[in-house]
């Protein structure tokens, strides 16, 4: 089990003219990723999604915040006691294509961090290469394939294939993937999530699922948690089905609202909304982080920031961070429906 | 209606571009028929590797070696015959009668001139008379599409977003007040909100200036709102052409079926939708005879391993499938109920 607790990073970026400026990556952040468990986090370009990747991969340290795991604080212990605990957690980018070294064979890219499995386990020579095989079929690739080709001979589908085989050569207990679909063909990318999917079955392997497109949170499995980030702050949280069937805070229905109606199959949620202005990040800080570009915003939202949780006064399953929560029909119906 | 008596028509037959590789000329688009109504909006969709790419800069004769336009042509009405056009007058039709955005054209951009320069220098090469105006149009444009206009001129391409660059791509492709339009994955690796953002733009500067404007794109969604017509391809071929809500909610082509059935929704039953199976294919692996989907296809008959199915009209369409249509086993509705 690996938990996130109240997480905090800013960046100083050089910002021209006005010198340096603040940027709050992630304000305050916790989560909690189960063995076997699911949890993705959605927001548009910019909300902190890598950043807490980075971080939760141990690639990144945290300015506050605790991040456990298996129940060791990471906060008490140094860079090389660490490693071993982050070795846990594995990351999978977004670009197949330059994950993958171009001058070596997918052989040589397994076998190499297999080796050193083999010695930290003390496991005899002839493993690694049965090893390498058998991680290549559970990804769903023909090992005699694709083991001696090189990355350029293979589809995009299959690369991210082979990333994910060499982040499971460690052993991992989760897989932090950071839109590891996004730059895949659309008509290849359930089968990226069916795996993911299967590995949490099989493996026990915990998935930590960011990415921009919602729709593709719903194919991560059973029980899977979504999170909203907005500007560094988780702005909703619950089950991924109950978010998406009745999102509460404007600026989830304002990334729903925002996935294509597929006319012809589906209309439009009656409730859909259209978002006002692009994210600015120099948008101020006072009040809701979400105010400027809030259709539903009153004189409380400029002034005040809400809190993660629920309101007494209208019940949800999920936790969010709005003075004036309300379901929203905004994801599109059957088209005869 | 008025936009559709000065909108240009734009008609391409028998187009054939071939790619000179190690095992001699292949073709990338294999005799493509396609007919642009004037004032619409046309939806390019299919895998990577099906000739989307080609087939947009083959509107603009701009194939480069090792490629070549070996048969057909394209014809805009105003235009004639893209594809005889030599010289001067080739350079001249390029963004000046058809605009265009080609994929990764976020990479494209002078890394150190402002955009602003290079907006002069795209205007004095076609002889613009008023820059002034020019760079009035390209601030109003850029402030349509959420961002600073006149920062964004000052700004060189390493202080924009991907998202802003390919809005400044956009930006060059309608500022000279081209008539024809071709958008090459113009939304691709951008988040939804920013995504759905361009789109509507798009639709808007469309309508306004009675545009013909073809949108290239692997991901169905990004086109199925946008669009009037969809075309689908695969392996060179215009495999389906027809009204995008018919298209998407009655496919008769299998290749169709396969590709709408694999995108991750927000709504519908997570069992039935499914990768597509396969591997998208490439020149070296296309079946020299016979249909060029029957690997794929879940219903090939014999006669699809010998015999290239004609495009055809039916179902108020145009298809190119052995399947006698409208097709035995519909997509039923319910599968996305
Ligand atoms: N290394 C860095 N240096 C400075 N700013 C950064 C750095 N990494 C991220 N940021 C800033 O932090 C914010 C969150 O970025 P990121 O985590 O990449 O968001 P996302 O993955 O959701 O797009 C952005 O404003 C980004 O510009
Ligand atoms: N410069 C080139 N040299 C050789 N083959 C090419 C070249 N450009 C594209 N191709 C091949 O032509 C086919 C169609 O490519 P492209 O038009 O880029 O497809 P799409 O845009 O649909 O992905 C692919 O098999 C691709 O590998
Ligand atoms: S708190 Fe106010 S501004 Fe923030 S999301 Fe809710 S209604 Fe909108
Ligand atoms: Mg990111
Ligand atoms: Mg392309």
């Amino acid at each position: 089990m690996i938990t996130g607790t109240a997480i905090t990073k800013t960046f100083r970026q050089r910002g021209g003219v006005l010198g340096h400026r603040e940027v709050p990556a992630l304000r305050g952040v916790d989560f909690a990723i189960e063995r076997g468990g699911a949890v993705c986090f959605i927001g548009e370009s910019g909300c902190g999604k890598t950043t807490l990747g980075r971080i939760i991969a141990g690639l990144e340290t945290c300015d506050s915040g605790e991040i456990v795991i298996d129940g060791t604080p990471m906060s008490g212990l140094s860079p090389r006691r660490r490693r071993p605990y982050f070795r846990r957690v594995q990351m999978i980018h977004q670009d197949p294509y330059s994950a993958l070294n171009p001058t070596r064979t997918i052989h040589q890219t397994l076998r190499a961090p297999l080796a050193l499995r083999a010695r930290q386990t003390g496991r005899p020579k002839p493993w690694i290469d049965a090893r390498a095989e058998e991680l290549l079929a559970l990804v769903g690739i023909d090992p005699g394939y694709v083991l001696p080709r090189y990355p350029h001979q293979l589809s995009g589908g299959m690369r991210q294939r082979v990333v994910i085989a060499r982040a499971l050569t460690m052993d991992p207990e989760a897989l932090v993937a950071d839109e590891a679909v996004s730059m895949i063909d659309v008509s290849l990318r359930l089968g990226i999530l069916a795996l993911l999917r299967r590995l949490r079955e099989q493996l026990g392997v915990g998935v930590l699922f960011i990415t921009h497109d919602i729709a593709t949170a719903r194919y991560i499995g059973d029980e899977s948690e979504l999170y909203v980030l907005y500007r560094g702050q988780v702005v909703e949280h619950g089950p991924t089905e109950t978010v998406i069937n009745e999102p509460v805070h404007p600026y989830t229905q304002s990334l729903l609202s925002a996935t294509p109606v597929l006319h012809g199959l589906e209309r439009p949620g009656p409730d859909r909304i259209v978002p006002t202005e692009a994210l600015d990040e120099r948008h101020g800080d006072a009040g809701c982080l979400f105010a400027r570009r809030c259709p539903l915003a009153t004189e409380r939202c400029e002034r005040d920031r809400p809190v993660l949780g629920h309101d007494p006064a209208y019940p949800t399953t999920q936790r969010h961070a709005c003075f004036h929560p309300r379901r929203r029909q905004v994801i599109p119906l059957a088209a005869g429906a | 209606m008025e936009r559709h008596l000065t909108a240009p028509g734009v008609r391409i037959r028998g187009l054939t571009v071939v790619y000179n590789t190690p095992s001699g000329e292949l073709p990338a688009v294999s005799g493509v028929d396609l007919t642009l109504a004037p004032g619409t909006i046309t939806g390019v969709v299919g895998e990577s590797g099906s000739g989307k790419s080609t087939l947009a800069l083959s509107m603009l004769n701009a194939v480069q070696p090792p490629g070549r336009i070996s048969a057909g042509s394209v014809e805009i009405d105003g235009l004639g015959d893209v594809v005889r056009l030599r010289g001067e007058e080739l350079r001249r039709t390029r963004g000046r009668k058809v605009g265009y955005v080609f994929q990764a054209a976020q990479n494209s951009l002078n890394p150190l001139k402002t955009i602003g320069a290079q907006l002069l220098d795209l205007g004095r090469s076609h002889d613009v008379g008023d820059l002034r105006a020019l760079v009035r149009d390209a601030r109003e444009l850029l402030g349509r599409m959420g961002m600073d206009g006149a920062r964004v001129l000052d700004s060189r391409q390493h202080e924009l977003s991907g998202g802003m660059r390919q809005r400044v791509g956009i930006m060059f492709a309608l500022v000279l007040d081209a008539r024809v339009v071709v958008l090459d994955e113009p939304t691709t690796a951008l988040d939804m909100i920013t995504q759905a953002t361009i789109l509507r733009i798009i639709r808007e500067v469309h309508d306004e200036r009675a545009l013909t404007t073809l949108v290239i794109t692997h991901d169905v969604g990004a086109v199925a709102e946008v669009a009037d017509d969809l075309a689908v391809m695969y392996g060179g071929r215009v495999v389906e052409h027809g009204p995008v809500a018919e298209v998407l909610g009655a496919p008769e082509h299998p290749y169709t079926r396969g590709l709408i059935r694999a995108i991750p929704r927000l709504s519908g039953d997570l069992g039935l939708a499914r990768a597509l199976p396969g591997r998208p294919p490439t020149l070296g692996t296309l079946p020299a005879a016979g249909c060029v989907f029957r690997e794929r296809c879940e219903s090939s008959l014999d006669l699809c391993r010998t015999a290239e199915p004609v495009p055809a009209a039916r179902a108020g369409r145009t298809v190119a499938c052995h399947l006698p249509g409208p097709h035995a086993v519909p997509v039923k509705r319910k599968e996305y109920a």
